[in-house]
């Protein structure tokens, strides 16, 4: 799969692109950049899939990963993270020991991922050794032309689709629960206590705890007809 | 007839059953109780001559022969045993290999002229005891029980006697202690009684320990314990002669043993007058006539085993000997009547073991059966008189009853004269032989030593039994004089005026006063016993208003029959002596009892028993034979010593001469012991107090019976208590202290182990567990820092570690 | 030791006769599957190193949102080179990596859920500042 001529410029700067956002996400101060930078971040590993010729995945992470996860993030970090700044220059890293430990054990991560990396590359080689396809093989003359009609259409979508749902619906389906069950325990992870108390879901004890803290959550009480 | 002979104990058994079982249970009367009791013992009696009389004299006359009722099956296998090595006898001296004997021991009675003649002693004599009985006892509370008892021991004698095997005879001996102990302590409620009648039977113990050992020794030696089979053995034996002892001497010494517990010879007679406190039956028939002769029918019986042993032989004779000086020099001083007539019984059986242990055994049983008619006579005839003086016993009160009682009088007067030697009484007859064959005999030395104490014990034999009769029937009526009884008497009698106690016959018993027989009736019945009293009174002279009085004839036919018996019933025996006069050495045949008793006496010299197999030939042969032994007799057992008999017969060169000698002797010597007694006693009163001061220690040593009583208890019973007090103290302390200490030991074994456990262990474990706590805590507890991302950085140091280890192999070939 | 970083170093080129530099122009110039694995495993470890290191806890939910991305453009690199070499299940992949996003969704809302709870009991969102659990 080796990526040539255009591929192979857009490749490194999207490359590199996602390294140095990833990178800012983590070093960022504020919070709110940090989400930005992870978005970009995001976005360019979404070039590197359609580089890979994996523009369907492109496009779901695009839309479900940046379009509702980070903005998922960026609500909570609005409702959670307004009061950092103002009080003042908070420390953003842990205390010493910890990121040089941090540090120190990422190093040799690297090492050690690139160490492998290289084994297993160079033993798939082996296994599979170059073939020899010329890039326009790549292209699938049936297809239609692209909006732009440079290009032709590919069949990604259509294969992703099959593949999806013959040999992965029950995965599939498994999936679609485990959103369900997400979306309540969401819900009923980010109630308030009054929201609680309404619904008279509040253990007794906590009630009269919150209730001695703050008095005036009688008015909360559920009416027992 | 004799095949019936098995019923001879039976019927006394199953009366005494009946009454023991059922007579209080249906309020039997006594008439009844008396009934099925002498009728038992009647039938007994009248078995037991007819089966004599046919053994002996009849058609199919199996004499000389023993009659076993196993040979007609009336009899059973009673303790089958298994094999038994034979350890002892000729065999292992000659080295062979032990040879071995099936032991069954069989219940099966044996009719032979020993056993004849006992069985018709015990039930004869016993019969007449029972109809006396029947009178003395009559208002008795446990009239049915002394019945019951009198019934089995009739059982136990006979089974005794009549035993064909020394089990058997076990059986028996044990069975008549142990009546013996019942009916010594009849009166149970009576301290004196129970003393005695343990007494009795502790001491017979100690002599039946002697005896079983003798039985051991017989089985184990002979392989048997059946008669016939012992003494055809036995008599295949070497003779032990002095010096020599072996097996059959320690056979003899063991059952010598049993007959000195059992017929009271030195030194385990204390129990015979102490026994005195039964009821007065039970003295005649028991201690004088029948079970203490059963030592005498043992010796007998073994003869043959006894004749083996000369050392056993001179035991024997000298104890008899010194047992008949020992008792009849106590008798002189006795003032209680019965006591007078048990230390002549002891002295009196002395004689008869005299006579076994010259080798006399036939004289022997025949002074038994002339004792068993005077002694009995004599103890009923004292009864009749305790019965008479309304209790009295002593002598001292007594006298000048031979107004007042005139059958008791004459027939004891029979009795007397009998004791005394008095020709032609029964008693002249037997203790004269017993004399002569002493002065004559060639078995054993010191004949003549023996002859001497029994002439002297003789003498004082005739001088208290007249002083008995000149105290009790003769003289002064002393009852008259003194108030019944001494100071005790007094105040019984004060006591009575006083209304503070109520009268002897009213009571069941009176309490532990040895004079009175408690319970026996005031005369004859009375059957208003209160109105009695008060027309009586009590206190002083008229206590004594109490006149002396016949006795019921219950009572005196029975002494009648004694009486008799006692004058003639020495006809059997009618000595050599006299064969001037009768014309043959044994006159009568069979009927002789030295020649009835033949065929069970054991000749050293033929080393045979004496009879011939075949019937009727015994008188000649027997009558030439008789010379020949004595002579014969000597060189079997060696030579004997100085003999008195032989050393008179060489003096007078004439062997009737000598015998009429010593005949004379007797008579003379008992006649001075009469002249003494009546000198002392009835012509010159006052000299027998003299004397009584001249003779102090003498009288006071005798009147207390040379303190033998004294002596055991000191050096037997309290130091056996000592003892028992010793072993007691050492169990308590010693072996109780040893437990206790053990557990003492333990409780403080187990502190200190606590202790260590505690404090030393448990601090280890603790000190090590503070410590490695105290090393250890706040490592751990540094790792708890509730900071996420240090377990976020401990995960993945465990990731890298993990991948590390799995491509550990390439990696260390990586840095190669 | 050095030896040890031969094989990183070849990383950067790719086999070629030619010298070393132009070895790695010409693996810069045409980059092959290990290209993609290297960045993505960097990306991991930038993620890997936000976890570890930032106070914030929403950054360190975007840290682990870098983890998982990372790990997508693993399966898509592979995804590629396993359909050109002729792999049957070439597109399975693509598939995992669907999914992925899905649970990374679904982990995102319940997470801040989390997160949201959390900052209304404590008032705070440094994560230091959360350590009932210190002995």
């Amino acid at each position: 799969m080796t990526l040539s001529g255009y591929e192979a410029l857009f490749f490194w700067i999207f490359g590199l692109a996602a390294i140095f956002a990833g990178l800012l996400t983590v070093m960022a101060r504020n919070a709110v950049h940090s989400a930005l930078f992870l978005i970009s971040s995001l976005v360019s590993v979404a070039a590197l899939f359609v580089l890979a010729h994996a523009e369907f995945i492109a496009g779901v992470q695009i839309l479900v990963y940046v379009g509702g996860v980070m903005v998922l993030f960026l609500f909570v970090i609005m409702l959670v993270n307004v009061g950092a700044e103002e009080r003042g220059r908070e420390e953003i890293f842990n205390n010493q020991r910890q990121v040089t430990a941090a540090l120190i054990f990422c190093l040799l991560l690297v090492a050690g991922v690139l160490y492998a990396v290289n084994r297993g590359y160079s033993g798939l080689q082996i296994l599979h050794p170059k073939p020899e396809v010329p890039a326009e093989q790549q292209v699938d003359p049936s297809q239609p032309k692209t909006a732009t009609g440079s290009s032709q259409a590919t069949k990604n979508s259509e294969g992703v689709g099959n593949n999806l749902y013959r040999y992965g619906s029950l995965p599939f389906e498994i999936a679609s629960v485990l959103l369900l069950v997400a979306i309540i325990g969401s819900v009923m992870l980010a109630r308030t206590l009054k929201q609680e108390a309404s619904a008279d879901d509040v253990d007794p004890e906590t009630l009269q705890e919150e209730l001695a803290r703050d008095p005036e959550l009688v008015n909360l009480e559920p009416r027992i007809e | 007839m004799y095949k019936y002979i098995w019923l001879v104990p039976l019927l006394p058994l199953i009366g005494a059953a009946i009454n023991g079982l059922l007579g209080r249970k249906f309020r039997f009367s006594e008439r009844l109780i008396g009934g099925i009791a002498v009728g038992t013992v009647a039938l007994s009696f009248l078995i037991s001559v007819a089966a004599v009389y046919s053994y002996g004299f009849g058609g199919n006359a199996q004499w000389p022969n023993p009659y076993l009722t196993s040979q007609d099956g009336f009899s059973f296998n009673w303790i089958p045993s298994g094999a038994v090595a034979i350890n002892q006898g000729a065999h292992i001296a000659s080295g062979e290999a032990p040879r071995f004997a099936l032991l069954n021991i069989e219940w099966s009675y044996q009719l032979d002229p020993l056993s004849s003649v006992f069985m018709l002693i015990v039930s004869g004599v016993g019969l007449c005891i029972f109809v006396f009985a029947t009178g003395y006892m009559h208002g008795e509370t446990g009239f049915y029980r002394f019945f019951a008892y009198m019934g089995l021991f009739m059982f136990a004698m006979l089974v005794l006697v009549m035993g064909s095997n020394f089990v058997m005879m076990f059986v028996g001996w044990e069975g008549v202690g142990l009546c013996s102990y019942l009916l010594i302590g009849y009166y149970f409620d009576r301290q004196e009684a129970a003393n005695a009648s343990r007494k009795a039977f502790i001491t017979n113990r100690i002599g039946d320990f002697g005896f079983a050992l003798a039985i051991f020794g017989v089985i184990a030696t002979f392989g048997s314990a059946q008669y016939v089979d012992v003494f055809n053995q036995a008599k295949t034996f070497p003779i032990e002669l002095l010096g020599h002892w072996g097996i059959l001497s320690w056979i003899a010494l063991g059952l010598f043993v049993g007959a000195c517990g059992k017929s009271a010879q030195l030194p385990l007679h204390v129990w015979l007058p102490d026994a005195m406190a039964g009821p007065t039956p039970v003295s005649a028939l028991i201690h004088a006539a029948t079970m203490v002769t059963a030592g005498l029918y043992m010796v007998t019986r073994t003869n043959v085993i006894f004749q083996h042993s000369q050392t056993m032989l001179l035991v024997v004779a000298l104890v008899g000997a010194a047992t008949a000086i020992f008792a009849a020099t106590i008798g002189i001083t006795q003032n209680d009547i019965k006591k007078v007539l048990a230390y002549s019984t002891v002295s009196q059986l002395g004689f008869m073991f005299m006579a076994c242990g010259v080798g006399a055994f036939a004289i022997g049983i025949f002074h038994v059966m002339t004792h068993a008619f005077f002694k009995a006579l004599m103890f009923l005839g004292a009864g009749s008189v305790i019965h008479g003086m309304h209790h009295e016993q002593d002598m001292r009160r007594m006298g000048g009853l031979k107004k007042y009682m005139p059958y008791t009088y004459w027939t004891f007067l029979a009795g007397w004269l009998a004791i005394c030697g008095i020709i032609p009484f029964s008693g002249f007859w037997s203790k004269d032989e017993i004399l002569w064959k002493a002065a004559s005999t060639t078995q054993i030395p010191l004949g003549w030593l023996v002859w001497l104490v029994g002439t002297i014990a003789a003498t004082c034999t005739a001088f208290y039994m007249t002083r008995l009769v000149a105290m009790t029937f003769w003289g002064r009526e002393r009852f008259l004089e003194a108030p019944a009884g001494g100071e005790a008497d007094e105040a019984h009698a004060a006591a009575y005026d006083k209304g503070l106690t109520t009268h002897d016959a009213m009571r069941p018993s009176a309490g532990d006063r040895p004079r009175h027989e408690p319970g026996e009736h005031v005369g004859p019945v009375h059957e208003d016993v209160a109105a009695h009293v008060a027309t009586h009174g009590h206190g002083g002279h008229e206590h004594g208003a109490h006149m002396p009085h016949e006795s019921p004839p219950s009572m005196w036919v029975p002494l009648a029959v004694l009486a008799l018996l006692a004058t003639i019933g020495g006809f059997v025996g009618i000595g050599p002596a006299f064969r001037s006069v009768t014309g043959t050495e044994h006159p009568g045949g069979r009927l002789h009892i030295v020649t009835w008793l033949d065929p069970i006496i054991w000749n050293p010299v033929t080393r045979e028993f004496n009879a011939t197999e075949g019937a009727g030939h015994e008188a000649p042969a027997t009558e030439t034979a008789h010379p020949a032994p004595v002579e014969a007799a000597a060189t079997v057992y060696g030579n004997t010593g100085f003999n008195l008999a032989h050393s008179v017969e060489n003096t007078t060169h004439s062997e009737p001469a000598t015998e009429w000698i010593f005949i004379l002797i007797s008579l003379v010597v008992a006649g001075i012991g009469m002249l003494l007694g009546g000198l002392f006693y009835v012509w010159r009163p006052q000299l027998a107090g003299i004397w009584t001061q001249r003779l102090r220690p003498l009288y006071v040593a005798s009147y207390n019976k040379y303190w033998v009583d004294e002596f055991y208890g000191w050096a037997i019973t309290r130091r056996t208590m000592d003892a028992a007090r010793a072993v007691y103290s050492f169990d308590a302390k010693v072996v109780d202290g040893i437990v206790n200490g053990v557990a003492w030991l333990s409780r403080l074994f187990s502190r200190i182990v606590g202790g260590i456990d505690k404090y030393f262990v448990d601090g280890i474990v603790n000190a090590i567990a503070a410590f490695i706590m105290r090393l250890m805590s706040p490592l751990f507890r540094a790792a708890q820092t509730g900071f996420t991302q240090n377990y976020a950085l401990v995960m993945v140091l465990g990731l890298m570690l993990a991948v590390a280890i799995f491509f550990a192999s390439d990696i260390a070939t990586a840095f190669r | 030791m050095l030896s040890f970083f031969n094989p990183v170093l070849a990383l950067l080129q790719q086999e070629s006769e030619r010298g070393q530099v132009s070895q790695m122009v010409k693996a810069a110039a045409h980059p092959d599957l290990s290209k993609f694995l290297v960045i993505g495993a960097l990306l991991f470890i930038i993620g890997v190193a936000g976890v570890l290191t930032r106070r914030n806890i929403i950054v360190i939910f975007m840290s682990i949102e870098l983890i998982l991305n990372a790990a997508n453009l693993n399966f898509i690199a592979f995804s590629r080179y396993l359909r050109e070499v002729g792999s049957v299940n070439a597109l399975a992949g693509q598939i995992f990596t669907v999914f992925v996003i899905v649970v990374a969704a679904a982990e995102a809302a319940i997470g801040l859920g989390i997160v949201i709870a959390l900052y209304r009991n404590k008032e705070t969102i440094w994560v230091d500042e959360i350590d009932l659990l210190k002995w």
